[in-house]
């Protein structure tokens, strides 16, 4: 899987979970970026990320990403 | 209660508790929430409405789930974050309700725990059915 298509996936998962249709992460989205990504939303963002590439994170990674590119690095690294 | 840590806890894990569902607790839900809906409320509507008797809140119903997490699956160190439920069947006071839980995901990132839920009643019928995600407390 590509950078690309691992972010046009994510688009749609962060769609899904912050329930708007017009969310568009890139490398550097943070929490800050998103209004309601607070502490619940971000366990329920990390949950559908692990269900959606069929991939775990452990609790240090979840702790690390200091953005979305971080993730996305991650999540390439899993599945390569 | 149970005091289940993540650790502790496995996908197909089960717990259950029964409970009957009695007059008190449908006037203390009304109390409490305010819904006077006639259908909950009222024999003679509830009849005219094809029902044997009053029905019970749904939400009373699904409150068991709250139960569920906080005394039996993890129990102790449960803290709910979210709760989809749906209500299959009418249920009416007196019933005695299976309230059972399945765990079915586990999140060790951010140690929450999915749990499929399902209430029968006393034939067997399923009323209620649902998912609830929760988080275990860690020391």
């Amino acid at each position: 899987m590509t950078r690309e298509e691992v972010f046009d996936k994510l688009n749609k998962v962060f769609a899904d979970v912050f329930d708007d249709e017009d969310i568009v992460v890139n490398e550097d989205t943070t929490a800050d970026d998103i209004e309601d990504w607070d502490s619940l939303e971000h366990i329920n963002l990390v949950v559908a990320v692990e269900n959606e590439f069929n991939i775990k994170f452990n609790m240090g990674e979840v702790n690390s990403f200091k953005d979305v590119g971080a993730m996305v690095d991650n999540i390439l690294e899993k599945l390569a | 209660m149970n005091e289940y840590r993540f650790e502790d806890i496995y996908i197909g894990m089960e717990e259950a508790f029964s409970v009957t569902i009695t007059e008190e607790m449908m006037s203390h839900f009304t109390e409490i929430t305010g819904d006077i809906n006639p259908l909950h409320n009222d024999e003679d509507f509830a009849k005219a409405m094809h029902h044997p008797s009053r029905v019970v809140y749904g939400m009373l119903t699904a409150s068991f789930i709250s139960t569920l997490g906080g005394v039996y699956l993890p129990g102790k160190y449960c803290l709910i974050q979210g709760v989809e439920v749906k209500f299959a069947k009418p249920v009416y006071i007196g019933d005695v309700l299976l309230v059972s839980g399945k765990v079915t995901e586990l999140h060790e990132s951010v140690g929450q725990l999915t749990i499929k839920v399902t209430i029968k009643n006393q034939d067997g019928t399923t009323v209620c059915k649902g998912k609830l995600k929760a988080g275990v407390m860690t020391e």
